[in-house]
């Protein structure tokens, strides 16, 4: 009984002195902080299967679609623009004026052929000027 | 010639016109579901876009991308491929192939090249036309090396005020590779270049769906025969000792030593004489510059039409702060070692200085190994900050020709030629 006694208060002034410790240690540094990481968001590539032919080649190259903004427009902007390139050559920029939007969209008609009829081109300037300008684009 | 690439894909036609729509459908769906992962990631990360004002950034904020034959790079778009070297990656002269930038143009480029029927073309207005294999780059021809520093024309283009469209590139569009082929004008001679033609034109396996005769169905840039960097280009089959990454331009590319990466054509596959200077998109009405002091003009001057413009060419001297990249504090009273990295188009870095007095005195760096006139030169300068707080290290470097860099903006309508003092803010805390 009094060994037990002797014990449990060894292991109280121990607790105490520990505790004592980690206090002036944590004065001092901040330890063993983790948080959920980004595990598997970005996955390495499988080995490459190769043969000694003469072709020389690499697998598909990565689509990354991105969020464009909702609203009248979207589906023509997403569509046409993609005849040629994705649409991150959209959401890559600044907020760009209302006017160097439809000077973009003129571009690609007039300097690059694109075959944008004249409805959905309006549309397309529409839509770019409502969601992508200084005034309108959300971060 | 078997070339796999998905060029003319998209015909203007009105059937694939309504194809296109319905895999929009699909991107449409998909771009519903993607976003979870990056919008998460975002969230504790940059902003998605930087902008109406001048990017605070080092490098562009897009997320990590992984592709062929690639590290982990920054994405600034997936179709056509630019993806851009992230800041560590230039503590050293040389930045490794699976690091090195990506810039195309077009969405058709190559999945794969069989080598058996590749041939690069020396044609056009010549004597002999002439093609040669891989193999017969590397056998028939002495090798030749040089570091050259490949750098888009864009680079820094984040940094513009205003803001002008195009890739917003953060600062890491360049990169130095030591490149080894055969000198270019070993080839033109082979072929006999007719008298009187003014230009020689560069053709890879680039091309788009746009239609023919436009920009958006081949890229090709074209340099004048009587220019003296064709003395010092070479079609370079190796880059670092290495063979090309595809999206660096696996078999060959151009190397323009000086020059800025436009003209540095990947997947070079057609050398064409020319019996008149080109005309086509790519020269005549991009990667033109102001004909002005450093490439600078004012919105209002291009509204008004007044700019006469000459096509981008040789490299303005820039410098950056690389390491410490400033994310972390530094004990006052503590040496840092400051290191960067520092190049000119035009003849070699002759000395890079650093400030820590907002400009109004500068300090000699050292310089690192001289790997020649066109390659990186790292350079280091030690820093003993003494008093807690922010401070801000400037750098400027000076080349052979006796040009410094200035303090003041560039601005063009394309965003070219960037070439400021860079800046780096460093927090310094109390060592007790």
């Amino acid at each position: 009984m009094r060994s037990l006694k002797r014990y449990v208060t060894l292991l109280l002034g121990g607790s105490i002195m520990l505790g004592l410790a980690a206090g002036l240690l944590l004065a001092q540094v901040d330890q063993g902080n983790y948080e959920p990481g980004t595990l598997g968001q970005l996955q390495q590539a499988p080995p490459a299967v190769l043969s000694e032919d003469s072709v020389y080649q690499v697998p598909a190259y990565p689509l990354y679609p991105p969020q464009m903004a909702e609203g009248e427009g979207r589906a023509e902007t997403e569509g046409f623009c993609s005849l040629c390139h994705s649409t991150r050559y959209i959401t890559m920029q600044p907020p760009l004026p209302a006017a160097t939007w439809e000077a973009e969209v003129t571009k690609m008609r007039k300097a690059f052929g694109a075959p944008i009829p004249d409805a959905p081109a309006a549309l397309i300037i529409k839509y770019l000027q409502a969601h992508y300008t200084p005034d309108t684009r959300k971060p | 010639m078997d070339i796999r690439t998905p060029a003319n894909r998209f015909l203007f036609s009105r059937r694939s016109l309504l194809r296109l729509l319905g895999a929009a459908g699909g991107t449409l769906a998909l771009g519903d579901v993607a976003p979870r992962s990056a919008a998460g990631q975002e969230a504790a990360g940059l902003p998605a876009f930087t902008g109406p004002g001048a990017s605070p950034y080092w490098n562009s904020v897009g997320p990590w991308v992984s592709e062929p034959q690639k590290a982990s790079l920054l994405l600034l778009t997936d179709r056509g491929v630019q993806l851009e070297t992230p800041r560590s990656y230039f503590q050293t002269a040389f930045t490794p192939n699976h690091a090195f930038y990506v810039r195309w143009h077009l969405e058709g480029i190559p999945n794969a090249v069989d080598l058996k029927s590749w041939r690069l073309h020396i044609e056009g207005n010549v004597a002999h036309p002439i093609s040669y294999s891989l193999a017969d780059l590397v056998r028939k021809f002495p090798a030749e090396s040089i570091a050259a520093v490949n750098q888009c024309s864009g680079n820094s283009r984040s940094r513009l005020q205003p803001r002008v469209p195009g890739g917003q590139w953060g600062n890491g569009a360049m990169g130095n590779a030591r490149w080894t082929g055969v000198r270019l004008r070993e080839l033109l001679h082979a072929a006999g270049p007719k008298t009187g033609s003014p230009q020689v034109q560069f053709q890879g396996l680039e091309s788009g769906g746009g239609p023919e005769g436009y920009g958006s169905h081949f890229f090709m840039k074209s340099l004048d025969l009587s220019n003296p960097v064709l003395d010092e280009c070479i079609v370079a089959y190796a880059m670092n000792g290495e063979p090309l990454p595809m999206l660096n331009g696996f078999p060959v590319r151009l190397v323009v030593p000086g020059y800025f990466a436009t003209y540095w054509m990947k997947c070079l596959t057609w050398i064409r004489v020319l019996d008149k200077a080109d005309d086509n998109f790519w020269m005549k009405t991009a990667y033109r510059v102001p004909d002005t002091p450093r490439g600078n003009t004012t919105p209002d001057e291009v509204k008004a039409g007044s700019v006469k413009t000459i096509p981008v060419n040789r490299m303005p001297v820039r410098s950056f702060l690389i390491s410490p990249d400033g994310d972390a504090k530094i004990p006052a009273g503590m040496p840092v070692q400051v290191r960067g990295i520092a190049f000119s188009g035009y003849g070699g870095v002759t000395q890079v200085e650093v400030s820590s007095d907002g400009l109004k005195t500068w300090q000699p760096a050292r310089l690192g190994e001289d790997f020649g006139a066109y390659s990186f030169r790292t350079w280091e300068f030690t820093w003993t900050p003494k008093i807690p707080g922010r401070h801000t290290l400037a750098a400027r470097a000076s080349d052979g020709k006796g040009n410094t860099q200035p303090d003041q903006p560039v601005w063009n309508p394309g965003g070219y030629l960037w070439n400021r003092i860079e800046r780096q803010d460093y927090f310094v805390g109390a060592a007790e």
